[in-house]
């Protein structure tokens, strides 16, 4: 392997040297005739860099079923036949499924009404609407609401708070018996302190919106 | 050597000789044709060795006159070899009468009887002192090709052999006998001598031919400055004229060296078996560096293009003379490929074009991947191998997907003829179909699917479990809450969990959503607009969005 690396190293003088962030090829070669500390340096680098090309090149000659001979260029090669044979199979499936799909949209019944998480009441789960503000730092406010889960209910309550300006640093959301939870910190988009109760007001009629 | 025997034969097979010489053409053709079994060169020389009987006074008249068996009248120039060789003739011939004061004396003694010998004894001569000639006259500028150089070295070792042969033929022709016998010897010698040296990259048969009594022929202006030097040997025209008759030529074989076309294929008649395709399987089975023709200097420039032109140039003569050529520069080339002289620069073409279909290779592998990130070689190969995991992934997602579509069919449709049958219809969908014997490992088996998108900004992860979608996403800019979960409305996905925040420089998410319609049967769901059931639209629709609308955004300051 290490002759291999070396050669792979010696054939590599014209290629990707630019984006090395160490040395060039061609200062590298230089280096290797210069003091033997660079050489040591430059040395262990760049074998090292063979040694993960070559390295990712098994495992590409591994997963790739080879015909032809094992030398770089041919495990490239066929690579790249590979490639184009497994994106065309995956067209082909594709395809195949639109056609069931087609024909079987004819079979489907109508399943609208088989919403089953989608929507479903807090009322039938007894948990409330809820909006609870607190200020944990200076711009930030931890907010929590509880409301019920509906179709796109989550994004209409991001639009609403967009709107107003609140802005989340970080969310956790959970469902739950058809009620969504919201945990999150949120921001004033603009920087601007943020009343709590203004805040929780506001954050009430959004939901009530929803 | 050759010299005292032939004198020595020369009463007592002179004879015998000429009427093998007259007897048929075709002798000093067989010999010819036994001593050189792959060079045509030699066939022609034999053919050259002509055919006209001549007295042996004629005979040894003209031998001594020019040292050169004029028996070789209509020694058709096989092929000519090309400017400098014409020129290196005519220039050598300058030279060439120095020596017939040496040979002058033995040219009498020799008993050309044998035309063989005798040409074999000019040829050697020939040979000789063109080599000779080529040793002090190097380089011709005129034309400026190499090939002087690259037989130079290769001379060398001829030159040497051909030194004996001719302090042979000059110091003994005491005994004709024994210089016919040398001849007869020497001939066969010289024969083969002179077969390797047509195979050597140095020709003298042409030379020789050239020097001697070549027809003229002014259709061609190379040929006739080479023939002009040759007059016919019934003229019996003395080397001495011989000499000025070059002498006057040279400057016009200078004056034509530029001229690269030959008109005329001396050789013509010679009815020569068709050789030059033999010639032509050859250049064409030479690897791509080593195209003969191609001179030292035009190696590299270009790369192949020159080298293939200056090959062709080659052939723009007469077939056997484009053989001709191609012989000599092919044994040339390969000598000096041999040498190492110039071979490394040959290989560094080879070499460099090698190097740069590696990169284009890398390139094309690079533009396959849906993620390039970065262009190194270790990179891209690496990408390439996510990828191809990726890609059997799908595969073999997408193959379940239609196995399962195609089972859930036909299940559907065994389950709508069954419907009528209130009993059956709930064992009927706990009834495993007939595809399940075949796709047995299908129904037990989940619809995964897994793939990452990268783009200069985001980072999406989509994972798909039957009806469970899980998106991770990694942004640097911006909050992009908002649009992912409109984007995930459009998906008709349910929002189940969402968890991350602004981490850092990014902003991290992880969705767990889920598809609110699945098909009973198949747990597959339904593709409303038939689109985003795969993950990777699912992957590439969220990277779209996130780079274009995100990035309109201006970055929310922290």
């Amino acid at each position: 392997m290490e002759q291999v690396g070396f050669a792979l190293g010696e054939l590599c003088i014209t290629g990707e040297g630019s984006s090395r962030g160490r040395m060039g090829r061609k200062r590298h070669s230089d280096d290797i005739e210069d003091t033997s500390q660079f050489k040591s340096k430059n040395l262990k680098a760049e074998r090292k860099r063979r040694e993960k090309l070559s390295n990712r090149l098994l495992t590409l000659r591994a997963l790739v079923p080879l015909i032809t001979n094992m030398n770089k260029a041919t495990i490239v090669e066929d690579a790249i036949t590979y490639i184009l044979g497994l994106q065309k199979t995956v067209e082909v499936l594709q395809d195949q499924l639109c056609e069931f799909e087609a024909s079987s949209q004819e079979d489907a019944k109508p399943r609208n009404e088989v919403e089953v998480d989608a929507a479903g009441g807090t009322n039938g789960s007894g948990i409330q609407a809820e909006v609870q503000v607190t200020v944990i730092d200076e711009d930030r406010l931890w907010i929590k609401i509880i409301f019920e889960k509906k179709r796109g209910g989550f994004t209409r309550l991001m639009e609403a708070m967009r709107a107003f300006g609140l802005e989340f640093i970080d969310a956790n959301v959970t469902t739950s018996l058809g009620t969504m939870l919201v945990s999150s910190s949120v921001k004033g988009i603009y920087g601007e302190k943020l009343a709590v109760q203004y805040t929780r007001e506001l954050l009430l009629d959004i939901i009530n919106g929803i | 050597m050759a010299l005292p025997y032939l004198r020595g034969k020369a009463n007592d097979q002179f004879g015998k000789k000429r009427q093998e010489a007259g007897s048929a053409n075709r002798e000093p053709q067989e010999t010819g044709d036994n001593k050189s079994e792959s060079d045509p060169k030699m066939l022609v020389e034999t053919g050259c060795y002509d055919l006209n009987p001549r007295t042996e006074a004629e005979v040894a008249a003209a031998v001594a006159e020019d040292g050169f068996s004029q028996t070789v009248p209509n020694c058709t120039h096989n092929t000519h070899n090309g400017l400098e060789e014409n020129l290196r003739l005519a220039m050598e011939e300058i030279s060439y009468h120095q020596y017939q004061h040496n040979h002058h004396d033995q040219n009498h003694n020799q008993p050309p009887i044998h035309e063989d010998a005798a040409a074999a004894v000019a040829a050697a001569t020939a040979m000789e002192i063109e080599l000779q000639q080529q040793l002090a006259f190097h380089m011709d500028h005129s034309y400026n090709t190499s090939d002087h150089k690259n037989n130079h070295s290769l001379d060398n070792s001829y030159i040497a052999h051909e030194m004996q042969e001719i302090d042979h033929f000059n110091h003994h022709h005491s005994h004709q006998d024994q210089q016919l016998q040398q001849i007869d010897i020497h001939n066969g010698h010289q024969n083969f001598d002179y077969s390797s040296l047509q195979n050597s990259p140095y020709p003298p048969a042409p030379d020789l031919l050239n020097l001697f009594h070549l027809p003229r022929y002014s259709a061609s202006p190379l040929l006739t400055s080479s023939s002009i030097s040759f007059s016919d040997p019934s003229q019996n025209t003395t080397n001495y004229q011989n000499a000025h008759g070059l002498l006057g030529d040279v400057p016009t074989a200078a004056d034509s060296a530029s001229s690269a076309s030959v008109l005329y294929n001396p050789v013509f008649h010679l009815n020569l078996p068709p050789q030059p395709p033999l010639i032509r399987e050859l250049f064409e089975s030479l690897p791509n560096g080593y195209m003969p023709g191609s001179r030292n200097g035009s190696l590299f420039g270009p790369g192949g293009d020159e080298r293939e032109g200056s090959g062709s140039v080659t052939y723009q003569d007469g077939d056997v003379r484009q053989f001709e050529n191609g012989v000599l520069e092919f044994t040339r080339d390969m000598a000096c490929i041999a040498k190492g002289r110039d071979g490394e620069t040959k290989h560094f073409a080879t070499e460099r074009h090698r190097r740069q279909q590696l990169n284009d290779k890398y390139q094309a592998l690079r533009s396959l991947v849906p993620n390039p990130t970065k262009i190194d070689r270790a990179s891209v190969v690496g990408d390439a191998i996510e990828y191809i995991k990726e890609l059997i992934r799908t595969v073999n997602e997408l193959k379940l997907l239609v196995d399962k579509k195609r089972c859930g069919r036909e299940r559907s449709k065994r389950h709508k003829t069954e419907a009528d049958d209130a009993v059956g219809d709930v064992e009927s969908c706990n009834t495993k179909p007939l595809c399940d014997t075949d796709h047995s490992y299908n129904i037990g088996s989940l619809r995964s699917s897994w793939l990452q998108r990268k783009s200069k900004d985001t980072e999406v992860d989509v994972r798909i479990i039957e009806d469970e979608v899980t998106i991770k996403l990694v942004q640097r800019k911006n909050n992009c809450l908002l649009f992912v979960s409109k984007v995930l409305d459009e998906l008709q996905l349910d929002l189940h969990h969402v968890a991350g925040g602004h981490i850092g420089d990014f902003f991290s998410f992880l969705f767990n959503t889920k598809w609110p319609f699945v098909d009973d049967f198949c747990l597959i769901p339904q593709i409303f607009e038939g689109s985003s059931v795969y993950a990777s639209s699912i992957a590439n629709k969220l990277i779209d969005v996130l780079d274009r609308q995100c990035a309109a955004v201006p970055p929310s300051n922290y």
